[in-house]
């Protein structure tokens, strides 16, 4: 059983603070995704994991054992990297029992692993081939064979389907999904596709300059945002925000004004906000409507007609752009206004430090 | 109109290479097959017979077999400090290209000064006779292991930092130790430039007259490239001897050039590009 | 949900952890025996030259006599002839090799018939022995039974005396380092040659360019790492070179040809070890005071592309 937990883990290099003391919980058989955009220092964080980066400061513990000064084999983890590192002169079959080799595994086990593995990720008929004959997608089940030959109790995923097109890359997710369910064991996954993030992970970990945006399960992430990063970062296309201000409290709910809105219901536990309050308001484009007395009026810009929905590019009257998804086949013309509205449940508040109020 | 042209440019080209480039060879394939009276006129004539084996046999027999003591020296030198200096290099340009530390610059300065510097002959010679090496094969060895190491740590370096690090870390969450890393997964893939080091350094080594001349005296320990002097004389050269004996140190190179022309020519030019 | 949100890392400082750094993979003796031959080898013979070099020496004791031995380098006519021809027999192999190694590079990557041909037969010398080519060139050199004159006479042309008339002996040595070396120097080219994009040529060619204007405005300067490359390496080699010189004419006649590499040679068989090592250090610095120039300026003109 190996859950990890990360104890204000810390890296720099020289002066340069990367991870700036990261907390974290990882129960024995999640899926956790690590999501953020590029250089948010995920990528670092689960080279940490593997003992590929040293440890600046913090502790790091898999199972029960503090790992910081554990050589990366004698920490029961294997890892999947973007660019595969298949070695060239090796051929499947001793690529994948590598690992098994350097244990000094008996040859007739070696053997029976190794053929177990392939027969997994369905891959027998490869195991003599070597790795310049494969395609992406294979090189990508053999990357993953070498992984589950050795049994870890934790898979690291560095970007795993970044290289691979974009029919693959849905196969391969499912792949990995499966084998998650088959094998039992945590699965750790770094990604900047919040697609990938979405559909795997039990429980997703946004990363921002080094620190933690916030811990969750990814509807929760979806539609409770824990800041304005989050919620920029989760759901495509992005959620449109705006300045605005509280008009006035009536118990459960706060209406909001501002240069471009005027009077906003926001659903808000009663007491946290007071009239006069400066906020950003928050509304996914999939959450607008059309409603001919809305409280967002704006300029009809650039429409996409897709069928089943209408993508339409809305300018409101200070000049900021607003995108929103409408049902079905709407029909409208370019510099038309145009009324939306939006549920109050769904509308979200943010605070001058960025923090979700709702 | 133009394939006229670069026939005719090639026919130059072709006629102009022969006479500079290719007559030289001729006239020294033609003296090694001459007599002795035919040869010492020095002309571009056929040979009125055929004396190659005869040359090449008395070549081989002068001042007690000196040629087959050379060529054997010549090959010891030649086999064991190829072998030191691409293991040592390896590993030098291996961990010089994987890990930056603040003593890199200092070791990359003094590798440009080994491609600069010339060797300071007298105290190299004062330092072997005080190891006992002077005159020694081993410290002929030695010597070629140490002045031709910076251009084979820069070969390996270049070549190092063109295999992704992700197969490094691939195996050492696989389990491989430092040892294993560098043995079973690096050194493998350093194959085609271990190969242009091997040839370029043995063409190099085989050809050098100069460090032998000061370091390895003494007619047991005469190197192919020395046997060069043992028919010249002030009065009476015998150029039949001379020529076939040019010829016989020729072909280990020519076999070289034969079978690894690519490898030289890669390993030559490398940096060209770079700059 | 097992889950703890980040908190600011004032909140609960870190717990100290037992041991911060792993061992590198990539181990540090892995220069040791490098090191050890280098050092030994080459790097103290080089120290130890700038002391020996401020003695009288017989390699069992030296006498400190300062800068005694510069003095007579300096002093002795034939010793400053050497440092000087050693400068012009640098100037005149690496120029030459530019030249005819450009000239040569451009027509073997050119639509030429008999590439294969041509580029090896430029190529081989580069690995004949040295000593074998100076011998066989001293052969053929010869003023009166030589090829080369004889040759010429066959035109009427009474040819000079190539390594005996002290004007031009160092320059005949320089004509042979040349055609040894020039297919490295074309080998190194047709390296820079090929990787320059063909996009160049077929742009020059929509501007209307001429051949000639190719080759000035868009091979020239796109193959610049290669002509420092090759006039770096030569230069060094020309000014270090010892061994053609010591086969043709062993720096004669007189020492009309002699450079600094061969008077080293000379005064070490001499037994003036002092004077000899001395001679190497005149050589370091003077490889150092224009060498290094030379690839700043070479690095710096590549900069501004």
């Amino acid at each position: 059983m190996a859950g990890l937990e990360l104890k204000q883990l810390l890296k720099s290099y020289g002066n340069v603070e990367v991870i700036k003391g990261i907390d974290l919980t990882i129960e024995h058989g999640e899926f956790v995704v690590f999501v953020g955009p590029s250089g948010c220092g995920k990528s670092t964080l689960l080279r940490m994991i593997a003992g590929l980066e040293d440890i600046t400061g913090g502790e790091l513990v898999i199972g029960d054992r503090v790992v910081n000064a554990v050589e990366p084999r004698d920490r029961g983890i294997a890892m999947v990297f973007q660019s595969y590192a298949l070695y060239p002169h090796m051929t499947v079959y001793d690529n994948v029992g590598f690992g098994l080799k350097l244990a000094r595994t008996p040859k007739d086990v070696r053997d029976q692993k190794i053929r177990e593995a392939a027969r997994i990720l369905q891959m027998e008929h490869l195991l003599d081939r070597k790795p310049s004959q494969l395609s992406g997608g294979q090189r990508q089940r053999v990357a993953i064979g070498r992984a589950i030959v050795r049994k870890p109790e934790v898979f690291l995923f560095d970007e795993p389907l970044s290289n691979l097109d974009a029919a693959l890359r849905v196969d391969m997710r499912m792949e990995i999904s499966r084998l998650h369910n088959d094998l039992g064991a945590t699965m750790i996954y770094v990604t900047h596709d919040q697609v990938e993030a979405m559909t795997l992970a039990d429980k997703i970990v946004v990363l921002d300059g080094g620190v933690v945006q916030q811990v969750g399960a990814p509807i929760e992430l979806y539609q409770r945002p824990a800041n304005l990063f989050v919620a920029g970062f989760i759901g495509s296309p992005k959620m449109n925000f705006v300045e605005a201000g509280v008009d006035k409290v009536v118990g459960d709910s706060v209406t909001v004004s501002g240069p471009d809105v005027a009077g906003v219901p926001v659903a808000i536990p009663a007491g946290r906000l007071r009239p006069g309050d400066r906020l950003t308001l928050g509304v996914r484009p999939h959450d607008l409507v059309v409603a001919p007395s809305g409280t967002i009026v704006g300029r009809v810009g650039l429409v996409e007609r897709l069928g089943n929905e209408t993508i339409v590019n809305l300018e409101l009257p200070s000049g900021a752009s607003w995108l929103a998804v409408l049902e079905g086949d709407q029909i409208l013309r370019r510099g038309d206004s145009l009324a939306l509205d939006v549920d109050p449940g769904k509308a979200l508040l943010f605070d001058k430090s960025g923090q979700a109020v709702n | 109109m133009t394939r006229r042209a670069s026939i005719l440019g090639g026919a130059a080209a072709i006629a102009t290479t022969f006479v500079v480039f290719v007559i030289p060879f001729i006239f020294i394939v033609l003296m090694a097959f001459k007599d002795r009276q035919q040869s010492a006129l020095r002309d571009f004539s056929w040979p009125t017979g055929f004396h190659l084996w005869e040359n090449v046999a008395e070549v081989v027999k002068t001042r007690n077999w000196m040629m087959i003591t050379a060529f054997i020296n010549s090959t010891i030198i030649t086999v064991v400090s190829v072998t030191l200096l691409v293991i040592f290099a390896a590993m030098v340009g291996y961990v010089l290209a994987r890990r930056k530390t603040r003593w890199n610059g200092l070791i990359e300065f003094l590798i440009l000064a080994g491609l600069m510097v010339p060797p300071a002959v007298v105290p190299t010679i004062w330092l072997l006779q005080g190891l006992k090496l002077f005159g020694t094969l081993h410290g002929m060895i030695l010597i070629e292991v140490a002045y031709n190491l910076p251009f084979s740590i820069i070969l390996y370096r270049a070549f190092v930092a063109t295999i992704p690090r992700d197969l490094d870390e691939a195996a050492i969450i696989d389990g491989a130790r430092p040892l294993d890393v560098f043995f079973r997964i690096v050194l493998p893939l350093l194959w085609p430039v271990t190969v242009t080091n091997i040839v370029v350094q043995s063409v190099g080594i085989f050809n050098d007259f100069t460090n032998p001349l000061y370091y390895l005296p003494g007619n047991a320990n005469a190197t192919v490239q020395l046997t060069l002097y043992n028919f010249q004389s002030q009065f009476s050269t015998a150029y039949n001897l001379l020529f076939t004996n040019i010829l016989l140190i020729t072909i280990p190179p020519l076999l070289v050039f034969l079978f690894f022309n690519r490898q030289i020519v890669a390993g030559m030019t490398a940096g060209a590009v770079k700059g | 949900m097992s889950v703890s949100v980040s908190a600011a890392p004032a909140v609960s400082p870190a717990p100290p952890a037992p041991r911060l750094t792993r061992r590198s993979p990539y181990p540090g003796w892995f220069f040791t025996p490098a090191a050890i031959v280098y050092s030994v080898l080459f790097l103290a013979p080089t120290f130890a030259s700038l002391y020996f070099s401020l003695t009288r020496w017989t390699l069992f004791d030296s006498e400190f006599i300062g800068f005694e031995n510069f003095a007579q380098f300096f002093r002795e006519p034939f010793l400053i002839k050497g440092l000087i021809n050693t400068v012009i027999y640098a100037v005149v192999t690496s120029g030459l090799k530019v030249v005819l190694g450009l000239l040569l590079a451009v027509m073997l990557t050119s639509q030429i018939v008999a590439r294969g041909y041509l580029r090896s037969v430029v190529f081989f010398p580069v690995l004949v022995s040295t000593v074998g080519v100076g011998i066989t060139f001293t052969v053929l050199m010869h003023p009166t039974q030589g090829m080369i004159n004889e040759t010429l006479a066959m035109f009427g042309i009474a040819g000079p005396g190539w390594l005996t008339d002290p004007n031009l002996a160092l320059y005949s040595v320089a004509l042979v380092d040349v055609w040894k070396g020039v297919g490295l120097a074309t080998v190194i080219y047709i390296a820079g040659l090929v990787v320059i994009p063909r996009d160049y040529y077929e742009a020059a060619r929509i501007d209307g360019a001429t051949p000639w204007q190719n080759f000035w405005y868009v091979t020239l300067p796109l193959c610049r790492p290669a002509t420092s490359t090759v006039i770096t390496l030569s230069f060094i080699g020309g000014l270090r070179t010892f061994d053609l010189i010591w086969a043709m004419t062993k720096g004669g006649p007189g020492f009309a040809s002699d450079t600094i590499a061969s008077v080293i040679y000379k005064q070490y068989q001499a037994g003036f070890y002092g004077l000899s090592t001395a001679g190497n250090v005149v050589l370091f610095i003077l490889i150092a005071l224009l060498v290094v120039p030379l690839t700043m300026i070479l690095n710096r003109k590549q900069g501004h592309e």
